[in-house]
């Protein structure tokens, strides 16, 4: 399959306020082929979000290339959309208002949209809570929320920037089985990025590790096991054997730097 | 027993009626029994109740009320239209901020009514002096408040909208404004307080006719009764529209209602 997104020597620098220049990225590259579920996991602040945003389009990096079929990403696009870690749903709308947003943003007429938002509201197991607000669901609901949303729009790219960790662990494990069986039906791609070696393991085809900053590409893993996969599958010694093979190439960067 | 769950339950709005009606009956017991007062430098509550009957069945109060409340208008809805838009640049644009800031935080922080001299002057006596003054008290709050609560505005959101392409207008109605609401209400409420001392200054300063002028005119020939009738009205009024603003804000703004902090 030929290469849907392409990341080459990407470079950012930044200066947060009244403190030093930070180099998120040096020379990090990346290929992604279309379909694929491709996971990333570093250190934290290796710059594994950061990258996502400029996939997004909402950074701009400072050298390298980042294609997206073959075309330079110059900003946010069709094609791709995020699913933020905070669930980034507006307050003052309805579930399914929250859906609808990024359809409205693109133009898409009102009758449509109600349609779409419907049919998505169902896949992500939330009929009945279409008139409800946020502030009334609780933190998996409102993430089921934040992928709907995202997957209104029809993206060929869905950005997954740490969507589970705020919540609780047995939510986690449900909304990752659940986040497959869609996949497996949408056959999206998907850039995931998370801190759970557990997680990467589990959903990807090939999880990235990344370096400490400035993040480059410290090692790529193909995960062989077999789909569709489920929780019963996390318990056998072969994915056993997977995750410390993650784990014995992020302990090195985890190691001698200070405290985590 | 079904009557002390009752009490307990509506505690905050018995508590309050009994407080004030505590201090109305003390206010009458002390000038009816203890201390007699001369009725053209004190009155008592049963005299202002006997003014206030009559006034409302009058003609004139009403007539002025009408008058106040044209010049109010006009006054508080320009300090809407003026104030909210300016808000909202000034939170956005840090350019605008930082050029307008020192200038409206002085005004802001000024006695404004040392204006009403002026205001009469070149805006007349009639509607149009008072409601300048109105305005120029009012909205103040209204750009200051709506400032803040645009800087308030989760950046987060803001790179939702601009995830899905939301243009500059999208990140303006569809997250600023909204997530701003609470903030206008809450300018609003102060906003009221202030635009109605604009009025009775307004009045009281050069006027034939409304509530300012009413109270201001009753002082001045001592019918104290009729004074505190205009007084009294005026908190009404105050109450009405503050009480009315937190209605609003339950309506428009319900996600913020959930939590109180007692």
């Amino acid at each position: 399959m030929a290469s849907l997104i392409k990341a080459q020597d990407l470079t950012l620098r930044f200066t947060p306020k009244n403190r030093d220049p930070v180099t998120a990225l040096a020379g990090f590259s990346l290929t992604i082929t279309g379909g694929e579920f491709v996971s990333i996991v570093g250190p934290s602040g290796c710059g594994k979000s950061t990258f996502l945003n400029v996939v997004l389009g909402l950074i701009k990096q400072d050298s390298g290339t980042l294609e997206l079929h073959g075309k330079p990403i110059t900003g946010p696009g069709q094609e791709r959309a995020m699913v933020f870690q905070e669930f980034g749903l507006l307050p003052w709308r309805t579930i399914i208002g929250n859906v609808e947003l990024g359809l409205e943003l693109k133009g898409v007429p009102a009758r449509e949209r109600v349609k779409r938002a419907d049919e998505l509201i169902k896949l992500v197991g939330l009929n009945g809570f279409e008139r409800h607000y946020p502030h009334e669901l609780s933190g998996g609901m409102k993430q089921r929320v934040g992928l709907a949303r995202a997957l209104a729009t029809e993206p060929e790219v869905l950005l997954m920037d740490e969507p589970f960790a705020a919540l609780d662990a047995q939510t986690r494990d449900l909304m990752q089985t659940e986040l497959l069986q869609i996949w497996e039906r949408t056959k999206k791609t998907v850039l995931f990025v998370t801190h759970s070696i557990e997680e990467a393991a589990y959903l990807s085809d090939r999880v990235i590790v990344m370096t400490a900053r400035p993040g480059r590409t410290k090692d790529v893993l193909g995960i062989e096991l077999p789909r569709p996969r489920d929780y019963e599958m996390r318990l056998t010694p072969e994915f056993n054997e997977i995750k410390l093979r993650i784990w014995e190439v992020l302990k090195e960067e985890l190691t001698g730097r200070g405290p985590a | 027993m079904r009557l002390r769950r009752y009490f307990s339950e509506h505690r905050r709005f018995w508590l309050g009626i009994a407080s004030l009606v505590l201090f109305v009956c003390a206010w009458q017991f002390v000038l009816t029994y203890l201390i007699p007062v001369n009725p053209f430098f004190f009155t008592k509550p049963s005299l202002i109740a006997e003014a206030f009957k009559e006034e409302i069945q009058g003609a004139r109060l009403w007539h002025d009320l009408a008058v106040s409340s044209r010049a109010f208008f006009w006054g508080f809805g320009a300090a809407v239209l003026v104030g909210i838009p300016v808000g909202l640049v000034m939170g956005w644009r840090r350019r605008v901020e930082y050029s307008l800031d020192p200038f409206l935080t002085a005004l802001y922080a000024s006695p404004l009514v040392a204006l009403a001299p002026l205001f009469i002057i070149v805006f007349g006596v009639g509607v149009a002096g008072k409601a300048a003054l109105v305005f120029l008290l009012s909205v103040f709050p209204f750009v200051f408040n709506t400032c803040a609560g645009v800087k308030s505005t989760e950046l987060l959101l803001i790179n939702v909208i601009r995830s899905f392409g939301g243009t500059e207008k999208d990140l303006y109605l569809k997250v600023i404004l909204p997530s701003t609401l609470p903030y206008i209400i809450a300018g609003a409420r102060i906003a009221i307080g202030r635009g109605l001392v604009g009025i009775i200054v307004g009045e009281f300063y050069a006027a034939s006719e409304g509530i300012g002028f009413a109270i201001s005119q009753a002082g001045d020939t001592y019918r104290l009764p009729e004074m505190f009738v205009g007084i009294i009205i005026l908190a009404l009024i105050a109450v009405a529209l503050t009480e009315l603003m937190r209605k609003l804000e339950l309506i428009l703004a319900p996600w913020r209602s959930g939590d109180e902090v007692r």
